[in-house]
């Protein structure tokens, strides 16, 4: 999951506090040039003569580097375009997946959701990585969160490009205030009482969409639980959260959606919606659960104006809250993978094409430009990044990423999310005693086939 | 977007002016003539319109025994009517059914009432025709996905107007946020775009009411109410019923708006919507098959309802004399 | 009150069908970075307005001039296809006297009352197989099941007006059926035949359920279902302003045919019952 918004058609999120938005769009520099790279594929497919044309479908996320990286990357034997694909990942995920089910040879590169990874390769439509190349994706130097997500019953089926993780971000100010001593370990507990007391709030994404699963696997994880086991069974995998640690995670949600710090948008909040709530008009600030472009966000706040130099030093970091006391937490992992269409016409190339945008310069690059933190281990001494962040920083996301949890691996991993989207959401609804236990017997309702999502 | 099969409300009148065009001569080797080449004639359509529905609908049925999921081509396994059990005693088939229904009846009866009195207006007025005929117009060609985005925004509380312009709601009300406004915002974007055609198939009713009647009414001392609900609205009985049927059925398939407004979130959603969504997004087409046919049956039962229900003549709709 | 109501009713109307064309004309034109920070209200506020430049980025958006190309593409041609077939078969009707006729007008209207959301989930398990997914004709025939029987209405209401008194006279001279149909009769019906033709544009230029399903790329992708896709600078919201100017530019060819046409577009939806 990278921060962009699952499904947003319609849910519109509360509006922010102005002065701490406007410079969060420049950032990203996602933007209609960006949309134009997109070349169309009429000019794809008039060029017979010259080098043949792979298409990468990217999401929208760091698309001018992304198209840099193509342009380094192409060869005399290729030349890579970009395909931009829709803003949701639920979107992203039926425009590819049509394709590919459509065994379109067009789709030579994707950049796919780290949780999309199983389904595809499941069904057949990415090419397996041989032996030397799988080997090189998922070596010592990449980081562990990121390496599972890109395998699946045990062979590879992706290189990771970047890493995503979300950890606390808060205003020091606010947790003194509180008097939280956030240099140990944390509890949801204890961030929701702190801002209860000093008046803050605290941001998460509770909207029907994929990044509240994002929050949901987080707080089940780090109960020491799982969603689901026996993955590889598909259909038949074992479902788990009815069980303490999902009863623990539900309490967490129904223990924010009754408090005072809660936003008032709760069941409709995204990465976005919480933002403003860092630096409000008034009031003291937040404690916010969010992925690793929050950094760089408030950082161009400073440079538009929007907040003083002061008040962006206010804003810290630490290790995604636990579930339960004295249970390490397991911060989310995100991200992108870069695999290869199983239909492509040119699978050789397109594997070396897809080495090349996930080398270890590619990954600076895309952390250092658009706040897209590396999966691989190497990159985060890279000079360039030690610039860009502070270095504690860099190792809370190493780390985060690291040991952080990944949403359940499965082929019916879509199903498995929207089957909880549809029991946990609204967050005000949300009650330890049933709802996992509910969650559990609609999840095996549906993958039975006896329910409809 | 609406049909216009219905345009013959007006029909049978002057059908009848006409008398039996088309009668068969006397000389049947001409009759026979003329039946190989009607059907020539309409063979190349009646061809197209099998492959295009026929096949699908038979390819559907077959899918509908299935549990086949395009992510999982190699799972795909018989189940007999499995699928259509599971459809028909879900919860959330009935719920989006009955919002489905819901949909229909109220945008229906709206656009009926508004329609009507757009009918009479147009109907009586006699200068700026030209400008009239062009605005309605325009919300009839108008994209039913332009018309939901120009809503959505409008009923949006960071970009929108509607907030600012009703003074009982708060600026940050947010429409899309709970049921109830959700649904509201998706018919008032629903009844914008097809209420004037309704009115256009009511003032082609209306044309057919003879003045003389009216006047004579009057002349009785009927108000303008009598004369209303006792001389117009019966003698355009037959043109508000097959308006009625046609924006009905339309109604019942609602897709657009909801996809563009809300994505059939926060229970919004229609069944054409869950139909598309099973398929399309989620790649079951075994029950996503189920769906469709029971769509389509469930189309069949409304326009069966409605014909036997306020008796609506579909002779006329059918242009026959 | 026939004399206040009647200019009521035309404001009314007049105000029910251009007001929210005005708001998306006025949407269009706030700035992308206004509608990031929340611009409520009717009009652009001062300092919120963008001048042209939403509609530059819209037009110099690749993927958008090719969804307008792919909609006027794939519309002209299931409308051509559909008025040739409709033609033929409406002329059969409305003239002829034959077996099947009542069959293929109830035909018609029962596909014309086809949901068409049941259609797509085969159609994309079968255009898939046979290479048929996003491409023109992978949309145009799925089309037809709407152009097709809408085009048969309207041509036999249309051709139920024309005199068939000259066909007959043309018999009399010794012309065959089909010769007095080519003679005489198309020229005769051309003006009905192009009024059917704009409204099974109207419907194809409409379709979203389709151009969703059946396409993937810009290839084949028609305007709604591009606009439905539209990317702006806020990957957490819609782009209003942009979709808007979007919107404007997809809805001017509709404009235009409205304007020239406008008299024989609801002499097509009323079939001659009102005297325009």
């Amino acid at each position: 999951m990278r921060h962009t918004v699952d499904d947003d058609r319609g849910q519109v999120v509360a509006r922010r506090p102005r002065s701490v938005l406007g410079r969060r769009a420049r950032r990203r520099g996602v933007g209609l040039a960006a949309l134009a790279l997109a070349a169309p594929l009429l000019a794809a497919c008039s060029g017979d003569s010259g080098p043949p044309t792979l298409n990468w479908y990217v999401n929208p996320d760091g698309v001018d580097t992304l198209g840099k990286l193509a342009e380094q990357c192409s060869t005399d034997d290729y030349d890579i375009e970009l395909q931009l694909l829709p803003t949701g990942a639920t979107d992203q995920r039926v425009q590819l997946a049509r394709r590919l089910a459509a065994k379109d040879d067009s789709t030579d590169l994707m950049s796919l959701d780290p949780v999309f990874v199983a389904e595809f390769a499941n069904a057949g439509w990415l090419e397996e990585l041989p032996q030397e190349a799988a080997d090189k994706a998922t070596e010592d130097d990449v980081l562990r969160g990121a390496a599972e997500t890109v395998t699946w019953d045990d062979k590879v089926y992706a290189f990771p490009q970047w890493a995503n993780t979300q950890v606390l971000w808060f205003r020091k100010s606010l947790a003194e205030q509180a008097g939280l001593d956030m240099s140990q370990p944390v509890t949801w507990e204890q961030v929701i009482d702190a801002a209860n007391e000093a008046g803050g709030k605290v941001g998460v994404q509770a909207n029907k969409y994929e990044a509240y699963v994002v929050w949901i696997n987080a707080l089940v994880q780090g109960a020491g639980g799982q969603i689901i086991s026996d993955n590889e069974a598909g259909k038949d995998a074992t479902i788990e959260i009815d069980s303490e640690a999902g009863q623990a995670a539900a309490a967490v949600i129904e223990q924010l959606a009754g408090a005072d710090a809660a936003q008032p948008d709760l069941t409709t909040s995204n990465e976005g919606s919480s933002l403003g709530w860092m630096y409000p008009a008034e009031g003291p600030g937040e404690f916010m659960v969010n992925w690793t472009f929050v950094y760089k966000n408030y950082q161009g706040l400073v440079d538009s104006g929007e907040i003083t130099q002061e008040q962006f030093d206010d804003l810290g970091w630490a290790r995604y809250p636990a579930t339960v006391e004295g249970e390490q937490s397991k911060p989310p992992v995100g991200g992108i993978d870069i695999g290869v269409g199983a239909f492509s016409q040119h699978p050789e190339f397109a594997l070396e094409a897809a080495e090349c945008v996930t080398s270890e310069e590619a990954q600076v690059a895309l952390a250092v430009d658009e706040g897209l933190m590396p999966a691989r281990n190497s990159a985060y001494d890279s000079p360039k990044l030690a610039e860009a962040y502070p270095k504690d920083l860099l190792e809370l996301f190493r780390d985060s990423v690291d040991t952080g949890g990944p949403r359940p691996e499965s082929a019916y991993y879509a199903t498995i999310s929207a089957a909880l989207q549809s029991v946990w959401h609204a967050p005000t609804s949300v009650d330890p005693d049933s709802t996992p236990e509910e969650s559990a017997d609609f999840l095996r309702d549906v993958l039975d086939g006896k329910a409809l999502l | 977007m609406s049909t216009s099969y219905v345009a013959t409300a007006g029909e049978d009148a002057q059908a009848k002016k006409r008398g039996k065009k088309g009668a068969p001569s006397a000389d049947s080797e001409r009759s026979r003539g003329e039946n190989a080449l009607g059907r020539k004639l309409v063979a190349p359509a009646i061809v197209v319109m099998l492959i295009v529905t026929a096949f699908p609908m038979l390819r559907a049925l077959y899918l509908s025994v299935f549990n086949y999921s395009l992510t999982a081509p190699e799972d795909r396994e018989f189940v007999g009517l499995q699928n259509y059990v599971t459809a028909l005693t879900d919860p959330l088939f009935w719920r989006d059914t009955g919002v489905t229904v819901l949909y229909m009846l109220v945008t229906v009866a709206i656009e009926l009432v508004i329609g009507f009195v757009f009918a009479m207006v147009m109907h009586r007025v006699v200068f700026a025709r030209g400008v009239i005929r062009t605005s309605i117009l325009i919300p009839y060609g108008i994209i039913t996905v332009v018309s939901g985005f120009a809503w959505q925004f409008a009923f949006s509380y960071q970009n929108g107007f509607v907030n600012g312009w009703l003074p009982f709601l708060e600026a940050d009300f947010n429409w899309f946020g709970d049921s109830t406004p959700a649904i509201i915002a998706i018919m008032v974007s629903e009844i914008w775009k097809t209420t004037p055609f309704m009115s256009l198939l009511l003032l082609a009713g209306l044309a057919q009411v003879s003045e003389d009647m009216i006047e004579a009414a009057k002349v009785d001392g009927a108000t303008w109410w009598q004369r209303l609900w006792k001389v117009i609205l019966p003698n355009m009985r037959a043109a508000i019923m097959v308006a009625v049927l046609f924006r009905a059925l339309d109604a019942y398939r609602i897709f657009d708006n909801i996809a563009v407004m809300t994505a059939g979130a926060v229970g919004t959603e229609s069944i054409s919507f869950l139909t598309y969504r099973q398929t399309i997004e989620q790649f079951q087409l075994g029950i996503g098959s189920a769906l469709s046919v029971l769509l389509f049956l469930s189309v069949i039962l409304i326009a069966f309802l409605i014909v036997k229900l306020f008796k609506v003549d579909l002779a006329q709709a059918r242009q026959e004399s | 009150m026939r004399k206040i109501g009647v200019p009521v009713g035309v404001a009314l109307i007049l105000v029910w069908c251009l007001l929210p064309v005005v708001w998306i004309i006025s949407l269009s034109f706030k700035s992308q970075s206004a509608i990031t920070n929340g611009s409520p209200g009717f009009f652009p506020a001062s300092g919120d307005g963008a001048g042209w430049a939403n509609y530059v980025d819209v037009i110099e958006n690749d993927q958008f001039r090719r969804a307008i190309l792919n909609s006027i593409g794939i519309s002209l041609i299931a409308t051509l296809l559909s008025v040739i077939i409709a033609t033929l078969a409406a002329y059969a009707i409305a003239r002829l006297e034959f077996k099947g006729k009542k069959f293929v007008l109830t035909m018609a209207l029962a596909i014309a009352m086809f949901p068409v959301v049941s259609l797509v989930g085969p159609l994309f398990d079968m255009w898939r197989s046979i290479g048929l997914y996003d491409t023109w004709p992978g949309l145009i025939i799925p089309y037809m099941s709407f152009t097709l029987p809408l085009a048969i209405w309207t041509l036999s209401a249309f051709f139920r007006e024309i005199p068939w008194e000259l066909e007959q006279a043309a018999q009399v001279d010794g012309a065959t059926s089909w010769q007095a149909f080519r003679k005489v009769i198309v020229p005769l019906a051309a003006p009905g035949v192009f009024t059917a033709a704009i409204l099974t544009f109207f419907f194809a230029w409409n379709d979203f359920v389709f151009g969703i399903s059946l396409t993937s790329t810009e290839n084949a992708r028609p305007i709604p279902a591009a606009l439905s896709f539209f990317v702006g600078q806020d990957p957490f919201n819609r782009p209003a302003s942009l979709l808007a100017a979007g919107a404007v530019v997809s809805t001017i060819p509709i404009i235009v045919i409205v304007l020239l046409f406008q008299r024989k577009i609801v002499a097509g939806l009323t079939s001659g019952a009102v005297k325009g």
